[in-house]
């Protein structure tokens, strides 16, 4: 299945195996560098991963395949697996009991299965204009209340710059509600013409995620308000990433964001001006792709 | 009115739809029936303009797309959204204004949960009702009664006879006859691709009994049930 996905992705699967392990190894090392609780974090992490493999429906067909002994051979193989490169770097950092404390408790938890969603309802104030910020803001709700607390902790720390991380923040975790191609039907279903679907969208995407913002910026610019201009400067250039991703995946719909748009994001990234660029021309490209569905 | 004008559908060098040529009327119901992959989820996804074909679609009001309600054989729900947000979302689709959603509930569905936690005709259900509230004029139900209890059989059957009052169109697929015979003015019966015979009410039952002798044959004998 994950080479199925790669390919999708439009990678050859050893190279993007060779890409994982790469980013696994680079953020294991940053997390050991940064802090000394990183062994509780890793092994949080690592349990975390394995959990999803002990959902219920997953399990209940495990067992309609195989016998118990099988299945319970299975599941303890899988979450051995999932834990093994993590196992590894726990040996290499000498955190012996974390190694040990990751191994039996991946190994009970292959042997037991659980809901891993939760089924009650998590209110959203933005449940009027469905669905991304719905459905975006339910997956995430966690963060947002992390990125005031971090423009708190910047104002009496006197840090502006972290004030300014706890925007983007806000911004990185909005802009993860859109990458995603949603089913084909729910374009379809619009009485809009491309161009007014776009717009709508970005309408949306731009009232939803001021309204997040809202306490962040507000209170950054009441204790700086110097450097106000490069508050909105932030602000403006979130806004325009928005807009460039929303345009960029409907340029590639009905198919997800693939390379070449991953490619010039992330020269957009390292070089936000050339988004002045980018922004116009997936914006075409978005309307020509959209007209196959909307009239 | 709708009418379809030899209407051709290919994937590569299959056709699946040959030459297709309809008309539906307003204050009808039609029932497009056929086996497996005869070919009516396309038609009805090239009528509803989701998928490109050679020939025409012509209706009354203009798009077609904005005044038809479609209802999907296994309609999708995000992982996320309550049933009540599903309905917003259709009806924003089509600038609808709702503000009584929940008086409007015919099917008594828990709105309020996630949609996907929904069972297969609880979530049909919530599709059928969103189609309703968008007011549209024509309809286009791909196994409406696939799944769903009797007793929303029996909603559903009403709903039917209720668009035919108010002079909608309504296209039907379904596997269960009693259901088309109940609901439809005019059944027609494809087969691979292509339009083989047209049947009005009085010989509904004909129809059946010719199916029934044409798909069971001799069938039942090579299983050799002892």
């Amino acid at each position: 299945m994950t080479n199925r996905k790669l390919k999708d992705f439009g990678l050859n699967p050893i190279l993007g195996y060779l890409l994982i392990l790469t980013s696994f190894l680079v953020l294991s090392i940053y997390l050991f560098h940064k802090t000394e609780f990183a062994q509780y974090a890793y092994i949080l992490i690592s349990l975390a991963l394995t959990a999803k493999l002990s959902e219920i429906g997953r399990n209940d067909f495990l067992k309609l395949c195989f016998n118990n002994t099988h299945y319970k051979l299975i599941r303890i193989a899988e979450n051995f697996s999932v834990t093994l490169p993590f196992q590894f770097f726990l040996l290499y950092k000498q955190s012996f009991v974390g190694s040990v404390i990751l191994v039996v408790l991946s190994l009970l938890l292959g042997l037991s299965s659980f809901k891993t969603s939760l089924n009650f309802t998590i209110p959203t104030p933005f449940n009027k204009k469905p669905f991304e910020f719905t459905v975006g803001f339910r997956n995430t709700f966690f963060i947002f209340p992390i990125a005031y607390i971090l423009t708190f902790i910047a104002i009496s720390v006197d840090n502006f710059n972290l004030g300014i991380f706890s925007l983007l923040l806000i911004f990185i975790v909005v802009i993860g509600f859109y990458p995603k191609p949603e089913n084909e039907y729910f374009v379809w279903s619009f009485a809009l013409t491309a161009k007014q679907f776009i717009i709508e969208k970005i309408k949306t995407a731009l009232f939803y995620s001021t309204i997040l913002c809202l306490p962040n910026v507000l209170t950054l610019c009441f204790f700086y308000y110097t450097n106000i201009v490069s508050l909105l400067a932030f602000y403006v250039i979130g806004c325009v990433f928005l807009m460039t991703i929303i345009f960029a995946k409907y340029a590639a719909y009905p198919d997800e964001m693939n390379i070449p748009e991953g490619i010039i994001i992330a020269i957009s990234v390292a070089f936000p001006p050339f988004l002045f660029v980018f922004a116009p021309y997936f914006y075409t490209k978005a309307l020509k792709k959209l007209e196959r569905f909307l009239i | 009115m709708i009418k379809v004008t030899v209407l051709t559908k290919s994937y590569g060098i299959k056709q699946v739809l040959k030459n297709i040529n309809l008309t539906f009327s307003e204050g009808n119901v039609y029932g497009i029936v056929g086996e497996n992959g005869a070919g009516k989820t396309t038609l009805f996804r090239c009528i509803a303009g989701l998928e490109d074909y050679q020939g025409e679609v012509k209706s009354t009001l203009e798009p077609l797309k904005n005044h038809l309600g479609l209802l999907v054989t296994e309609p999708f729900f995000f992982a996320k959204i309550t049933g009540k947000e599903y309905l917003q979302l259709l009806c924003n689709a089509r600038k609808m204004k709702i503000d009584n959603i929940e008086s409007r509930n015919i099917f008594d569905l828990p709105l309020n949960q996630y949609a996907s936690t929904y069972s297969t005709g609880m979530k049909k259900k919530l599709a059928i009702t969103a189609i309703l509230l968008q007011n549209n004029k024509y309809f286009i139900l791909d196994e409406p009664f696939n799944g769903v209890d009797i007793q929303s059989n029996i909603v559903i059957t009403e709903i039917i006879h209720k668009l035919k009052e108010l002079k909608k169109i309504v296209i039907i697929s379904s596997h269960i006859f009693s259901t088309l015979s109940v609901t439809c003015d005019e059944i027609h019966l494809i087969k691979n691709g292509e339009f083989i015979k047209t049947v009005k009410t009085e010989d509904f039952s004909k129809l059946e009994a010719e199916m029934k002798e044409i798909t069971i044959a001799n069938k039942l004998e090579k299983l050799e049930l002892i």
